[in-house]
Parts: structure tokens; C-alpha cells; sequence
């Protein structure tokens, strides 16, 4: 007699609401936050790598534009986190559909949605750990994190597109699909959808404070906090990282070159015309504040350059090592009224973290292209 | 009136059609090219298998604890409370993980500037205070109603 092995059967879910009303309500705020961090990763990423056509006409304005944008986009990906996790609770009998396979057709659909749940779940882990700065993976963030966001967002097109029927069918509370459902399910559902509300109400709370400052009192659970830095800003690059604290800065010198080159020392750069902007610094991982400037307005030093009035600024930093050691600056930053090459921070000298002896700081820019000891600007 | 009836209705359904094939296709383009721009980085096979790692981690390890949670909140009679309650404590734990398990020393003193352990027992402090309240809320007025039904 042949020996009989038991038959492997997929699990039953006989709990309630993984129905198609409950993924739907759900999936819609998951969409619409998968939408905005899309957007605002794409705002930054042109930000930060814009290809040359682009180059001269990225905005130097709203000054907050930034700051929003990216504040959005860390504070909704936290956001996201409770409700891709509801979402998939949700949809979790379906892994388990048998028979796994049923055709062609179904195969590319549940290849797109394993393309969907793998991308969600990277992009937010990966982006979580960049905010308290942890690469525990063997490739680079940035590029991998914008490829995957592509994959993403194309396969949550995809899967809107396949469920157009089914999300149609259960898109209000008196459509035919939800009314097919069993209507003693609806008080429950409702409870799970205020109790999915309540946890992205708890993520947001205790994280947004970094970058919403009125709601730092709140911030307990954030990678930054307004108040904790040198002159009482964050940084994310200090001197001895960059390699700064080796350089003698007492024959410190601004070197200016363009039609009509010129240098500077220090107290010639302090007696300058002195002006204030209000401007945040706005970190890439998030976390943004407001702060005040004291400095030589860049258009200024490009006028005493020589420099045409559409000329784009090569700033040169001090700094031995880094990607972002050598800046460059489009027309509308470099002529916008605003920025400066600052030399105050909050009324006092920038500590050598902030920058010290010369920094940038330009509106609606990302943090890393506010370039710290700056020894040399070329007009382009 | 029936023909015009039909045609306005197959006009609806190949807008439909047609709209959800573009949407398709759009999809279909934004997936070939992250696979493009993921294709062009040396360590592209790292990345398949963290993406696969991606899903195992949630359906492997995740899902099956909340599923194992929600069996035994499962007989409940109120379980939307304590539900709500333990999403939200689950997901405060979640995104308070990385500022716990990140290796130290950080890059300087402004990142992770705060005693996160102090700030996580805070978060579910309050949320068990306030899931607390509004169930002794709860529970005093289904014993007000009762009496009302009662004596009514």
C-alpha cells in the first residue's frame, strides 16, 4: 500500500473584513499617500540632480517650497506605514488563493501585485532607516530608493487599473459591491478604519514635529528635534567630517572669479553691506527649521564680479571630502534677493558646524546644496 | 431610444476600457523603466533580494503575528477598542525601532538627539490612558442605557 501523505491545504481566514469595501477604504488614503510621496521624491530628486536644461529655471521660490515638499514627503511615507499595514492585512487571504495559479492572465496579475507589495514595503523601510541615517544594505540609497519609487508607482497603477470593477463596486457605502456585503460587518469596519485613523494619527503626532516646528512639544519618536543641534539647529554634516578642522582659517581668503576677479578676507567680507534673510534649512531625511541669516547678498558679490545677469555660481567648499564639495547654483538662486553668502547665524558668528567662516543658504533649496565653507565662487 | 440607450452605454464602457488600458499602460512604462534604472546599478541582484526580503518579512513574519494577536482578540465582544489601541501602540513600536537598533555613535549630536526608550513609554502611556478613558466612557453609558431600558 502506497503511503498516503497528508494533503497540504492553504490556510482558511474565516475572520471578518478582508472584503473588498475594507481594502478599498483603505487603499485609497495608502494610494493617495503612495501619490504624494511619489511627487515630492520626484521634486526632490530634480532638486538635488537637475539635468542641465533644467538647471537655470528650478524656482528660488516659495522660499518654504522645500520645506514643504520634503517635510511632506518623510510625513507621509510614516503616515503610510499604518496603512499599508492595514491594507495588506486585509488582502492577506489572498496570498494564499488556490490554486496559487489559475491562467495567464492571473499569474501577470499576482506577479504585479507581488511587484507592488515588495516595492511598498522597500520603499518604506528603506526611507524610515535614511531618516535616522542606518544603510544596513549593500547598495546605495538614493538611486536604488528612486528606482524602486518608479516600480512602485507603476505597479499602483497597474493595480488600479486591474481593480478598477472591484474599487468602483465598493467605493462609497451605498455602492452595489458594499451593499452585497454583510451589512453587520459595517459598524465593525468602521471601527477598524478609526482605529487604522488613530495609529497614523499617533505615527504623524510624534514624528512631524521635526519639520512642523509649532509641533515640537510633540516630537518624541523623530530622528531630529528643532532644538538639539549647535546654535540650536540641527546639522548633518559637522567640520571634522568634512575635514574643515585641519585647514588654517586665519588666512582665510574668498576667492571670486568671473570678468573681474577678486578676493576678500574675512573682515573686508564683514564690511561689506550686511543684509537678513529668514530661511529654513531643509534636510533631504525631513527635518527642516527656520532660521535668521546675516550676510553678503549673492547677487552683490556677482556684481562686483563683472558677471552678466543671468550668470549661474560654482561654489567651492572647504571641505576635503563629499559628494557635495563643489555646488552649483542656477540663475534664479544665485539672483534671487534672499541669498546670501551667510556669515551669521540668529545674530551670531556660524559655528564652525554651521559653516564658519562663510556659508550659503538660498531659498527652496534641499540642505545638501547649502554649501558650508565656502572658499570660492566661479561665475559660469 | 433603446438603440441611443445602448450606444451611450457601450460609449461609457469603451471610455472605461479605454481609460483603464491607458492607466495600464502608463503602469506598465513606470515598472519598465525602474527596472531600467535598477538594471543599471552594479548590485542590482543586492536589491532583488531585498525587495524579496521585502515580502517575506511581511508575509512570513509581520502578518502571521497580527493574524496570531487578532485570533485571541478574535471572542472579544468589543474588540474594536482594544484593536485600535494595539494598532496604534504596534505601529508607535514599529517606527520607534530604527531609533532604538541603530548602531551607535550617530554623526554628531543633533541626530537622534532625544532618549527614545523615554519617549516610546510616553507614546504608550498615553494611548493606553486614552483607550482606558474612552472605555470606561463606554462602558458607563451602555450601563446608563440599560437602566433606561430597563426601567423604560
Amino acid at each position: 500500500m502506497k503511503p498516503r501523505l497528508p494533503a497540504v491545504r492553504p490556510p482558511t481566514f474565516r475572520g471578518r473584513l478582508h472584503d473588498a469595501r475594507t481594502a478599498t477604504s483603505i487603499g485609497r488614503w495608502l494610494g493617495a499617500a503612495i501619490a504624494v510621496c511619489f511627487g515630492t521624491g520626484l521634486v526632490s530628486h530634480y532638486l538635488q540632480h537637475p539635468p542641465g536644461w533644467l538647471a537655470d529655471d528650478l524656482p528660488s521660490r516659495p522660499l518654504w517650497g522645500y520645506r514643504l515638499t520634503q517635510g511632506l514627503h518623510v510625513a507621509t511615507g510614516i503616515a503610510a506605514i499604518p496603512l499599508l499595514l492595514a491594507k495588506l492585512w486585509t488582502v492577506y487571504p489572498r496570498l494564499f488563493a488556490w490554486p496559487p495559479v489559475r491562467s495567464v492572465r492571473h499569474a501577470l496579475e499576482r506577479l504585479s501585485v507581488a511587484v507592488l507589495v515588495a516595492g511598498a514595503v522597500f520603499e518604506l523601510f528603506t526611507g524610515l532607516l535614511n531618516t535616522v541615517q542606518w544603510y544596513p544594505w549593500p547598495f546605495s540609497f538614493v538611486p536604488v530608493h528612486f528606482a524602486v519609487a518608479w516600480l512602485l508607482a507603476g505597479a499602483l497603477l497597474m493595480h488600479i487599473a486591474v481593480k478598477y470593477p472591484e474599487i468602483k463596486a465598493h467605493w462609497s457605502r451605498d455602492s452595489p459591491g458594499t451593499l452585497t456585503l454583510p451589512a453587520a460587518d459595517g459598524p465593525d469596519r468602521r471601527s477598524l478604519l478609526t482605529g487604522v485613523a488613530a495609529a497614523v494619527g499617533a505615527v504623524t503626532l510624534t514624528t512631524v514635529g521635526q519639520s512642523l516646528t509649532p509641533l515640537k512639544a510633540f516630537d518624541l519618536l523623530a530622528p531630529r528635534h528643532p532644538d538639539h543641534g549647535p546654535q540650536a539647529l540641527p546639522v548633518n554634516r559637522t567640520a571634522v567630517a568634512a575635514g574643515v578642522t585641519q585647514v588654517d582659517l586665519s588666512a582665510y581668503q574668498l576667492t571670486v572669479v568671473g570678468p573681474t576677479p577678486y578676493t576678500l578676507t574675512l573682515d573686508e567680507l564683514a564690511a561689506l553691506t550686511q543684509h537678513e534673510s529668514v530661511l529654513p534649512i531643509a534636510c533631504v531625511e525631513g527635518w527642516s527649521k527656520s532660521a535668521h541669516w546675516t550676510g553678503v547678498r549673492m547677487t552683490d558679490l556677482l556684481h562686483r564680479a563683472g558677471a552678466p545677469p543671468d550668470a549661474r555660481v560654482r561654489v567651492v567648499s572647504l571641505e576635503r571630502y563629499g559628494a557635495y564639495r563643489v555646488m552649483e547654483m542656477g540663475r534664479e538662486y544665485a539672483h534671487d534677493p534672499l541669498t546670501l553668502l551667510a556669515l551669521r547665524l540668529n545674530g551670531r558668528v556660524l559655528t564652525p558646524d554651521h559653516g564658519y567662516p562663510a556659508r550659503i543658504i538660498a531659498p527652496n533649496r534641499p540642505g545638501v546644496l547649502q554649501t558650508k565653507w565656502v572658499s570660492r565662487l566661479e561665475v559660469l | 431610444m433603446r438603440t441611443a440607450l445602448m450606444t451611450k452605454t457601450r460609449t461609457a464602457l469603451m471610455r472605461t476600457l479605454s481609460t483603464r488600458s491607458a492607466l495600464g499602460a502608463a503602469g506598465l512604462a513606470m515598472m519598465v523603466l525602474g527596472g531600467v534604472l535598477l538594471w543599471g546599478q552594479a548590485t542590482h541582484w543586492d536589491v532583488l533580494i531585498w525587495l524579496a526580503g521585502a515580502v517575506v518579512l511581511h508575509d512570513g513574519l509581520i502578518a502571521p503575528l497580527v493574524l496570531g494577536v487578532g485570533l485571541l482578540l478574535g471572542g472579544l465582544k468589543n474588540r474594536g477598542l482594544p484593536r485600535g489601541a494595539l494598532l496604534t501602540v504596534g505601529c508607535l513600536v514599529l517606527i520607534a525601532l530604527p531609533l532604538l537598533l541603530r548602531p551607535l555613535p550617530t554623526a554628531n549630536s543633533s541626530v537622534l538627539p532625544l532618549n527614545y526608550v523615554r519617549g516610546l513609554l510616553i507614546c504608550l502611556a498615553v494611548v493606553a490612558a486614552l483607550a482606558g478613558m474612552i472605555g470606561a466612557v463606554r462602558w458607563g453609558r451602555g450601563k446608563v442605557n440599560n437602566r433606561k431600558f430597563n426601567g423604560g
